[in-house]
């Protein structure tokens, strides 16, 4: 309705427009035709001065030079010619059809100089405009000549018609452009003043009331209210929408992140069995490049064949997506690794929907390693409780067997010297379990070593008797005190001792001795056995290791946990076991025991 | 006829000791070796009729010893008994490529040696020249 307003508005303008076009076009016109007028008026006047007035005046001017004029100049708007003198009397006078010269008195002004003049309407007929001047010749008097002429009339001509009707219809044209660019810019307003409208309806009975510019005022403030409101509202949304999807990105960040710095290594294969999602572990657990999993059918990247396997159970027709499955491998492209790969499904919830297969890839290379020592340390123990246990059955039936007495003696020695060895295997075995699980721990006490020393000596006294051999104690006057668990140390030292003894040939000597040196004390034990060749002295303390006898392969009755206990307990003290051994010569083991200053009033036990 | 002779392969002294005084009184003739090459070597010097050997031994053990003897000598005939305590079944799957091996469980008894080599030689054909009977693992 504003918009239809507009339009009359447009309509109007536009009639205005044309009606003040037209009027200037006319008022140029005029203009040209009136200075056209005075052309002609003021051009007729001097040429007519020049004349002499006889021929002017001849026959009362209607022959002659005046006829001529009248003949030439006699197409509408030509009123007059006349010629007069100084007294006012006329001297000779033309006039066109119907017209006839005004009586009127020239101006003074005329006697010298041409002039020109407006002259009212008489008769009916158009104003006139009037061009005098003096005659050149004076012969007769003073004279004039007078012209006149019709001033233009004020209208259109036949010939401006259609210029102009193009004109208004250009510019009619021109109205619905307008119109239709400015209802376009103006759609948004419209609807507002047509919402204001509504909201005004309800009070359209009080708006004529006495308050009813204060009711339009409220509903338009309402009106403003509701749209500063959802305009807010708007913005609010928007406010929410980017902190939602920050919020969202930055979850969706820090859960990557987390994915990332699993230990594990993730998998993800969409129903169809594509690789989604990789995680960054998975590429060095599987020695396989990221860009050759992500986005790549199975049988592009994996060429292990348990994992294959366990993946093709979750792709494609074989699907048997229901349950978790979880398989061992070793991974071709990495050496000596040993993975557990466990595959789940990831269902919507409901059963129906599924988003595909979750795989994770676990480094059991520990584990794995750990079971297997395990394994071997079951096979290995077992191996060296059922030597002992054969060779006593076999000593057992030949004692009862035999009737010989040196063959007896013989065999209630060897089966006494196996029960030992199984004993001492036995209770070796619980302190290497106790030291590993760390159920040992040492108690250390201020400790001087003479009283522990003289203790290990004789307990090895009656041992090294059957086999002809010396232990010797050499022990200096005066020894530091060192820190240590005494229970423990008997055990190292016990340990050594066994070895001295057992690795020695008859009529040899054992050496058990102690030294204060720089800041450490040192305890040896020198045999003068078998010896050590090189090559076996970097691996005797080494759990399970023993030593050939020199040119064959035959063991002595040891079990290859005596001298790693011995070094296990020695490490617990903090300190460090040297060996130096030749073969054939003998064997020195030395302990080096830091020295413990005695803080003040500490006791030594 | 000849005494039969008898290579004892182990890593115990005391293993082949006893062994050795147990099947001399029985009349058969002893040799003893600590690894298998020990053993290579004696076989050099004298084939035995029955090769008695433990697996597990520093150097060459058992599981090496027994196929390389028995490829070796490829005509002569000779028992080759192997003794473990290794009882899973697993461990005695190799032995199945190397003809005429059979397994003595430990704890050895002496005895049970002594009668398990008088039934193999009884089984034995007196006729020498001719192929043994094969014997086959329990």
């Amino acid at each position: 309705m504003k918009l239809n307003r507009i339009g009359i508005i447009l309509i109007a303008c536009a009639l205005a427009a044309i009606t003040l076009v037209v009027a200037l076009l006319l008022v140029r016109q005029q203009a040209s035709q009136e200075a056209q007028v005075r052309n002609k008026g003021v051009g007729l006047v001097k040429s007519l001065s020049t004349i002499p007035i006889a021929l002017l005046a001849e026959s009362g001017g209607r022959g002659g030079v005046l006829a001529a004029v009248l003949a030439s100049h006699d197409n509408g708007d030509f009123a007059y010619v006349t010629i007069g003198d100084a007294n006012g009397r006329t001297l000779a006078e033309i006039a066109g059809s119907g017209s006839i010269a005004p009586a009127t008195a020239l101006p003074a002004s005329a006697q010298t100089a041409f002039g020109e003049r407006d002259l009212p309407a008489t008769g009916g007929r158009a104003p006139l405009r009037e061009f005098y001047g003096p005659l050149l010749d004076r012969s007769a008097g003073i004279a004039f000549v007078r012209v006149g002429f019709y001033q233009p009339r004020y209208a259109v001509l036949p010939q401006d018609i259609s210029f102009l009707a193009l004109l208004a219809l250009m510019m009619f044209l021109v109205v619905p452009v307008v119109y239709l660019v400015i209802k376009r810019e103006m759609a948004p307003l419209a609807a507002l003043s047509g919402q204001l409208r509504q909201l005004a309806a309800p009070g359209r009975p009080d708006l004529q009331a006495q308050d009813d510019m204060r009711e339009l005022a409220a509903n338009v403030q309402r009106y403003l209210d509701q749209a500063s409101a959802r305009i807010a509202q708007l913005e609010e949304g928007s406010l929410n929408a980017t902190a939602d999807n920050r919020l969202l990105q930055y979850g969706s960040k820090k859960l990557n992140a987390a994915l990332q710095s699993l230990p594990d290594g993730l998998l993800m294969l969409d129903p169809a069995g594509d690789v989604t999602f990789a995680s960054g572990k998975v590429e060095p657990l599987l020695g396989i490049a990221m860009d050759r999993i992500l986005g790549q059918p199975l049988e592009n990247w994996c060429s292990d064949p348990a994992l294959r396997t366990l993946l093709g159970r979750y792709s494609g027709d074989l699907r048997d997506n229901a349950r978790s499955h979880k398989v061992d491998f070793a991974p071709l492209n990495v050496e000596g690794r040993q993975l557990s790969a466990t595959a789940q499904p990831l269902s919507g919830g409901h059963g129906t929907m599924s988003f595909g297969t979750l795989i994770v890839l676990r480094d059991v290379t520990r584990e794995h390693l750990a079971r297997q020592a395990g394994n071997d340390f079951v096979a290995h123990v077992s191996h060296e409780l059922k030597s002992p246990l054969n060779v006593i059955g076999m000593y057992a039936e030949m004692l009862a067997d035999s009737d010989d007495e040196s063959m007896r003696v013989e065999s209630l020695n060897v089966i006494q010297d196996e029960i030992e060895r199984m004993n001492a295997l036995v209770g070796n075995l619980l302190n290497v379990s106790k030291l590993e699980t760390g159920s040992m721990s040492p108690e250390r006490n201020r400790v001087r070593l003479d009283d522990l020393l003289r203790d290990a000596h004789e307990q090895a006294l009656p041992r090294a008797e059957g086999k002809q051999l010396r232990v010797l104690l050499d022990l200096p006057r005066e020894l530091e005190a060192v820190a240590i668990d005494k229970d423990l140390f008997r055990i190292a030292l016990n340990n050594l001792l066994t070895n001295a003894i057992k690795y020695n040939r008859p009529g040899g000597s054992v050496t058990l001795a102690a030294r204060n040196e720089d800041n450490d004390i040192v305890i040896s034990v020198r045999d003068t056995g078998i010896g050590i060749a090189p090559a076996d002295q970097e691996r005797i303390f080494d759990k399970f290791y023993r030593v050939s006898e020199a040119g064959t392969a035959t063991k002595r009755g040891g079990h290859g946990l005596g001298l790693y206990l011995a070094a296990q307990i020695v490490e617990l003290h903090h300190g460090r076991m040297v060996v130096e051994s030749e073969p054939g010569v003998g064997s020195t083991f030395s302990v080096h025991l830091k020295i413990v200053s005695a803080p003040a009033g500490a006791a030594v036990l | 006829m000849s005494a039969r002779h008898i290579l004892l392969v182990d890593d115990e002294p005391h293993v082949l000791r006893v062994l050795r005084l147990s099947l001399e009184r029985e009349g058969y003739t002893v040799t003893t070796a600590s690894d298998g090459h020990a053993a290579l070597a004696c076989m050099a010097q004298q084939l035995p009729d029955v090769l008695i050997s433990d697996i597990q031994m520093d150097g060459m053990d058992g599981r090496t010893l027994c196929p390389l003897a028995r490829a070796t000598y490829p005509d002569h005939p000779f028992l080759i008994l192997v003794m473990t305590s290794m009882t899973a079944l697993d461990e005695r799957t190799w032995a199945r490529a190397v003809p005429d091996t059979e397994f003595l469980e430990k704890p050895l008894s002496p005895r049970q040696l002594v009668a398990r080599l008088s039934r193999h030689f009884a089984a034995l054909p007196v006729m020498p020249g001719l192929p043994p009977e094969p014997v086959h693992a329990p």
